[in-house]
C-alpha cells in the first residue's frame, strides 16, 4: 500500500471522527433533554403535558422512520441554510445530527422510564420540584443506561457516516466506496473495514466500561 | 396534628369510576402513633398518600399542623412536604447515591450548605445505627438497613409527622420488630407524630396507640388499640385479631351448631377476655366453687398490648342450666368481658 493511500486513509479516518464526534455531541446536548421531556410530559408523570408529548413523539417517529440516505437529501435546503453549503464534511454533520437526536432521545426515554417511580414519589414527598427531580434523581439514576445509549448512538453514527459520501462528506465509508469498490482496490476496502471494526470495538468497550463504573445496581 | 375531613377519592378509568375513599374522617393527635389497618384494596394506601397530597383527594380537607394543605399551591405544598417525612414499603432509595448522600438528599433540596448537611446527617446515621455503612450504596444493604436509611432520610428535615406506607411489609419478622422499635424510639425522642398503614395486626399491636380499621374506602372501626383488640365490633377487625390471637374455635367444634337458647344437656360456650388487672383475678376457680359446675378450658391466649396484659379464654361451662345462668350473671357482674357463642349439645365425647 502506497504512502499516498495511507495518508488518504488517515485523512478519511479523521473526517469520520470529525463528523461522528460533532453530531454525537449535538445528539447528546439535544437528545438527552428530548428523552427526559418525552418521559416527564407523559401521562401521570411529573410534568404531564399531553400536547407537547404527542407533538414531540410524532416528530421523533417521523424522523426515525425516514431512511438516512433520503433524510440526508431531503434536508439539503436546511443544510445549506445552516452551514452555507450542501456538500462536504460539515454539510454531512447536519443530517447526521438530525438523525441522531431522536435516536438517542428514544434510548434516553427508555432509560429514564426504567427509574423506579417509587423513587420519584419519595423525592416528591420530600418536596422536590420537577426540575430537581430531573437533575438529582432521574438523570443520575439513569446515567449508566444513558452512557450505553450514547455508545449505541456513536456506533450507529459511524455506520450512517458511511453514507455521507453521497453528498461529498468524505470519511472512511466514502473511501471504501470510491477506491475499494469503484476502482477495484480490495486492499483499500479491507483496510477501511478493519479500521471501522477496530473503532467500533473501541467505542463499545469504552462505553461498556464507563457504564459499568457508573452503575451502582448490582 | 392531622385532621382529615370527609376525604373522598375517585378514579376515573375506562371501565367507569372507582371510589377508593368514600368519606374518611380521621384525627391524629400530636405525638401519637396512629395505625390504619386494612386488607389490600381497602384504600389505606390512597388514604396515607392523601396526607401529603401525593394523591390529591377528589373532595375533603387535609389539615396538617393547623394548615389546610388541600388549598396550597404546588410551590407552597413543596415547602409543607419538607415537614412531613415518609417511608415506603420498597424503601425507594436513590440507588446511585451512597447511604450518606441519600440522607443528605432532602437537605440538598432545602439548599443547605455542605457543613450544615454533615452536621445533620452524621447524628442521623448514628441514630439508625448505620454510621459504619455511610459510604455504601443501597444495593449493598439488607432490607432492614435500607429502611433505616429511609427513616434517617425522612427525619433529615426535622418533620413533625412521619408517614409509613407499609414500611415493614417487605421485611422478615425479626427485622420488622427492630424497625418498629426504632420507630417507637424516634416517636418518644422527638415527640414525632407517626401515621402508619399496614395489613399486619402485629404491627398495630406492637407500637400503635390508636388504630382505625378501613374497609371498602370507609373507616369501619377506630379507637385505642387495647379497646379495639378487646372489643372488636366488626367481622373484619375480628379477622385481623384472629391472625395474631387464636380466635378460632378448636376444629372439633367446627361441625357443631350453636343454639342461642339452652337445650337439654347442653353446655355453654363462652369467650372470656381479660384485660389489665382483671387478668389477675381468679374468676374461673371462683365460678367452679360458687356454682358447683365444670369448666372446660378449650383454648387460651395471653399477650400484652402496649404493656397491658391481655388474654382470651375459650371455655365450656357444663352443669345444670340454672347454675350456668347464674355463672354467666356473675361474670357479667364482675365485668369480665364475655362473648356468648351459644349452647352446644355434646353429641360425642370431646377429648383432648
Amino acid at each position: 500500500m502506497s504512502y499516498e493511500l495511507i495518508v488518504l486513509l488517515a485523512e478519511s479516518f479523521l473526517e469520520t471522527v470529525h463528523m461522528v464526534a460533532v453530531s454525537a455531541f449535538i445528539a447528546a446536548v439535544a437528545g438527552i433533554p428530548l428523552g427526559v421531556i418525552l418521559v416527564t410530559t407523559g401521562k401521570g408523570h411529573i410534568m404531564e403535558n399531553k400536547k407537547l408529548n404527542i407533538i414531540l413523539g410524532s416528530i421523533v417517529n417521523a424522523t426515525r422512520s425516514t431512511p438516512f440516505i433520503i433524510l440526508m437529501v431531503a434536508i439539503i435546503p436546511l443544510t445549506r441554510l445552516i452551514v452555507g453549503t450542501s456538500i462536504g464534511t460539515n454539510a454531512a454533520i447536519v443530517p447526521l445530527s438530525i438523525a441522531a437526536v431522536p435516536f438517542l432521545g428514544r434510548i434516553v426515554e427508555s432509560a429514564i422510564r426504567e427509574v423506579d417511580y417509587g423513587v420519584i414519589e419519595a423525592a416528591q414527598a420530600m418536596g422536590a420540584s420537577p426540575v430537581q427531580i430531573i437533575y438529582k434523581v432521574l438523570i443520575p439514576e439513569a446515567l449508566s443506561s444513558i452512557v450505553l445509549g450514547i455508545t449505541i448512538t456513536l456506533v450507529s453514527l459511524i455506520g450512517f457516516s458511511a453514507m455521507a459520501g453521497a453528498i461529498g462528506g468524505g470519511g472512511l465509508g466514502d473511501l471504501a466506496i470510491r477506491y475499494g469498490y469503484q476502482r477495484f482496490r480490495p486492499d483499500v476496502m479491507l483496510a477501511t473495514v478493519i479500521i471501522l471494526i477496530v473503532t467500533v470495538q473501541f467505542v463499545q468497550s469504552c462505553g461498556d466500561y464507563l457504564a459499568r463504573r457508573l452503575s451502582k445496581r448490582y | 396534628m392531622i385532621e382529615l375531613k370527609e376525604i373522598k377519592k375517585e378514579y376515573h378509568g375506562a371501565s367507569g369510576s372507582i371510589h377508593a375513599l368514600k368519606g374518611i374522617d380521621l384525627g391524629v393527635k400530636a405525638g401519637e402513633i396512629y395505625g390504619i389497618i386494612g386488607k389490600s384494596g381497602a384504600g389505606k394506601s390512597t388514604l396515607i398518600r392523601c396526607i401529603n397530597m401525593l394523591e390529591k383527594p377528589s373532595s375533603g380537607n387535609v389539615v396538617v399542623d393547623g394548615e389546610d394543605i388541600t388549598l396550597l399551591s404546588e410551590r407552597q405544598l413543596r415547602e409543607t412536604r419538607k415537614k412531613i417525612g415518609m417511608i415506603f414499603q420498597h424503601f425507594n432509595l436513590i440507588s446511585s447515591r451512597t447511604v450518606y448522600d441519600n440522607v443528605a438528599f432532602p437537605l440538598e433540596l432545602a439548599g443547605k450548605s455542605k457543613q450544615e448537611i454533615e452536621a445533620e446527617v452524621l447524628p442521623l446515621l448514628e441514630l439508625v445505627g448505620l454510621s459504619d455503612r455511610m459510604n455504601r450504596y443501597p444495593a449493598e444493604l439488607s432490607g432492614g438497613q435500607k429502611q433505616r436509611v429511609a427513616i434517617a432520610r425522612a427525619l433529615a428535615n426535622h418533620p413533625k409527622v412521619l408517614l409509613c406506607d407499609e414500611a415493614t411489609s417487605a421485611l422478615d419478622p425479626q427485622t420488622t420488630r427492630s424497625i418498629l422499635e426504632l420507630l417507637k424510639d424516634i416517636n418518644r425522642k422527638f415527640q414525632l407524630t407517626i401515621v402508619l398503614i399496614t395489613h399486619e395486626m402485629q404491627v398495630i399491636k406492637e407500637i400503635c396507640d390508636r388504630v382505625a380499621v378501613i374497609e371498602g374506602g370507609l373507616i369501619i372501626e377506630q379507637g385505642a388499640v387495647v379497646e379495639v383488640f378487646t372489643r372488636p365490633q366488626s367481622a373484619t377487625t375480628r379477622d385481623f385479631i384472629r391472625t395474631i390471637a387464636g380466635y378460632d374455635l378448636p376444629a372439633i367444634y367446627s361441625g357443631c351448631s350453636f343454639s342461642p337458647v339452652p337445650l337439654e344437656n347442653s353446655s355453654l360456650m363462652l369467650r372470656l377476655t381479660f384485660l389489665g388487672r382483671s387478668a389477675e383475678e381468679p374468676v374461673i376457680s371462683e365460678i367452679i366453687r360458687k356454682f358447683n359446675m365444670d369448666v372446660n378450658l378449650l383454648f387460651g391466649n395471653l399477650d400484652t398490648i402496649q404493656d397491658t396484659p391481655f388474654g382470651t379464654l375459650l371455655v365450656e361451662l357444663s352443669g345444670d342450666q340454672a347454675a350456668i345462668k347464674s355463672a354467666l350473671n356473675y361474670l357479667q357482674a364482675r365485668k369480665v368481658e364475655n362473648e356468648v357463642l351459644g349452647y352446644v349439645v355434646r353429641t360425642h365425647s370431646i377429648t383432648g
